[in-house]
């Protein structure tokens, strides 16, 4: 039923930005308590291209969801970026998020701002940054996507393709050291998705920022270092 | 559009707010402008007497008396009271306003009465307010055809040889001025031994305070003796204190402020609402909730500047139509404009303030 640590998988050279160990979760309380995950541990390293797939309601997004500091870990331990992450304040998680480049399904781009602007917006996290070197960085991540004559168009005029792209560019502009992507390309038609994880890919390779991805998406399974099946809550595969 | 619907919640507030401070700051201006026409340095009164329009009389021989003092220059008594005027057009009587004040070298500033002094020094003879209420009948423009006019006043035919400028407020419709003989011939029950203010003017150069407190002790427990100053504030005190304006008004314009609140809360709850996915999406990336606390107030300010410039405007425009339809004053007043302009940010900031609660409840956790 349940597969052995993924940790033999590892070489114990290679620095962990992911290490998880016996990690269990469950919403609600009392007699209501589900229990979603069971005796997960992971690890990713620098570097590497991990997909996450499984059934509906496997629990992958939970993980995923754990994994980038959007809930509190109940039970387990787990380090992220050399932050612990169980037991850690609201206000650390927070500290956390932003060393993360998170990239959802649904692009959640805000539709009043241009895309130049949405991809902005990430850069006001780091007061350091002047505003000349927020557009500039913005135009050349957007540059980098394929969007360089689409720079102030609002999300509205964009299509499926575009918007993801440039969710994926405010996912990069701040220089995440993790990315953390939730099904980027279930929206998208063959040749967007293509797109997509090619551009994933590509970044991945160049920057060494390890992308941690679930996906249903056959299509784009040979993008991956490894891939890790989950199934009720447990590994089953990796 | 959403906009436009939204600021005009804080139009009407803005609106409200105006019109109600400004309508009880006209109502107490009106009621004290003619103490505020007093010229005088210092004042007598009766130690009984809350407002001059009600007062206890003071014998007239303590106000002479002040005028063996070296730095007295003159005195001059003012009578006041109410009489029926007839409306002789309608034949209805109406109750006006008479003040018993010699025309010459008048200690009140009354624009254009010491024109009159030769003819109201005449037997029965009157000037009247040209800014009383439409009740009275036509009298200002017969006396500009005629030269003159004739009714009644308490049963004994008086003739309006002029009108001037005084003004009107909450507790009187309408005003006619005589000189002392004339107004005791309309009250003939009035003791002419007891005057309701005694106006006293100074040398040039003599301290009105000095001479005050010389002189009070010298007037016993029948009168007292204070500054035109004084006797203002004591005014408005009264009015503060036995009228509802204050609190009517004031009322009015706390519930502008409430229905703002509650327009602009719902605007921005509903906008938080709409973009719950977004503002989870910012927090999933790592903004604080302080980021988004100033996203939504900025915008409740936003509102606020939107929405004050029409109400303001609004408001100005509804003074003009006010002080037509009831012939008070109204002003727009520097003071009253940021009051209300600083109102309408605590009002809009509060909203936001409580509305970003909501958006603070996003769960990052949802936009997976």
């Amino acid at each position: 039923m349940s597969s052995p640590p993924t940790e033999a998988n590892q070489t114990p050279d290679s620095p962990s930005v992911i290490r998880g160990r016996n990690m269990n979760f469950w919403f609600g309380t009392g007699e209501l308590r589900k229990q979603i995950l069971y005796d997960i541990s992971i690890d990713v390293a620098a570097g590497e291209i991990v997909l996450l797939t499984g059934p509906s309601g496997s629990g992958k997004t939970t993980l995923l969801s754990l994994l980038g500091g959007l809930r509190h870990l109940m039970d387990g331990e787990l380090v992220v970026l050399s932050h612990c992450m169980h037991r850690a304040s609201a206000d650390e998680l927070v500290l956390v998020r932003r060393e993360i480049g998170f990239i959802f399904q649904q692009h959640n781009l805000l539709e009043f701002l241009t895309a130049r602007q949405n991809v902005e917006l990430m850069l006001q996290l780091q007061p350091a940054v002047s505003a000349d070197e927020r557009r500039r960085r913005a135009e050349s991540v957007l540059t980098d996507v394929g969007l360089a004559d689409r720079l102030d168009y609002h999300p509205a005029k964009l299509s499926g393709g575009q918007k993801q792209r440039v969710a994926v560019a405010r996912a990069l502009v701040g220089g995440p050291r993790l990315i953390l992507a939730d099904e980027p390309t279930a929206a998208l038609d063959s040749q967007s998705g293509r797109d997509v994880a090619n551009l994933l890919q590509r970044l991945a390779r160049t920057n060494g920022c390890p992308v941690l991805m679930v996906t249903h998406d056959s299509r784009i399974l040979d993008i991956a270092d490894r891939v890790i099946e989950m199934e009720d809550g447990r590994i089953s595969a990796a | 559009m959403k906009l436009a619907v939204a600021s005009a919640g804080v139009v009407v507030a803005v609106m409200l707010m105006l019109v109600q401070l400004g309508i009880r700051e006209g109502a107490m201006d009106g009621s004290v402008s003619f103490v505020r026409k007093i010229q005088s340095d210092l004042c007598l009164i009766s130690p009984r007497t809350k407002t001059i329009f009600q007062s206890t009389a003071l014998p007239r021989r303590l106000l002479y008396r002040l005028l063996a003092d070296p730095d007295v220059e003159r005195v001059q008594e003012l009578y006041l009271g109410q009489a029926r005027w007839r409306n002789p057009w309608t034949y209805q009587e109406w109750p006006i306003s008479i003040y018993g004040l010699d025309p010459e070298h008048c200690l009140v500033d009354l624009k254009g009465y010491a024109g009159y002094s030769s003819l109201l020094h005449q037997r029965d003879r009157a000037v009247f307010d040209q800014l009383s209420r439409d009740t009275y009948g036509p009298v200002v423009e017969t006396v500009a055809r005629n030269g003159f006019m004739e009714t009644e006043v308490n049963r004994r035919l008086v003739r309006v040889v002029g009108s001037i400028r005084g003004g009107v407020s909450i507790t009187t419709d309408g005003n006619l001025y005589l000189t002392p003989e004339n107004f005791l011939r309309v009250l003939p029950e009035r003791n002419p031994g007891g005057i309701d203010v005694g106006l006293i003017k100074l040398k040039p150069g003599a301290d009105p305070q000095t001479v005050r407190d010389r002189l009070a002790p010298l007037l016993g427990g029948e009168a007292i003796i204070m500054s035109r100053q004084e006797l203002v504030d004591a005014e408005v005190r009264f009015v503060r204190e036995v009228t509802p304006i204050d609190f009517i008004f004031g009322m009015g314009a706390m519930v502008g402020f409430f229905i703002g609140f509650v327009v602009v809360y719902q605007i921005l709850y509903t906008e938080v609402t709409n973009h719950l996915p977004q503002f989870a999406t910012l927090k999933a990336m790592g903004f604080t909730n302080r980021y988004l606390l100033q996203v939504v107030i900025s915008q409740a300010f936003m509102l606020s500047i939107l929405g004050y410039f029409p109400g303001f405007f609004l408001a100005i425009w509804l003074y003009g139509v006010a002080e037509r339809a009831i012939q008070m004053e109204f002003s727009m007043t520097v003071a009253r404009a940021l009051l209300v302009f600083g109102f309408t940010l605590l009002m809009c900031g509060l909203s936001g303030a409580i509305a970003v609660r909501k958006a603070q409840s996003a769960d990052p956790a949802d936009v997976f």
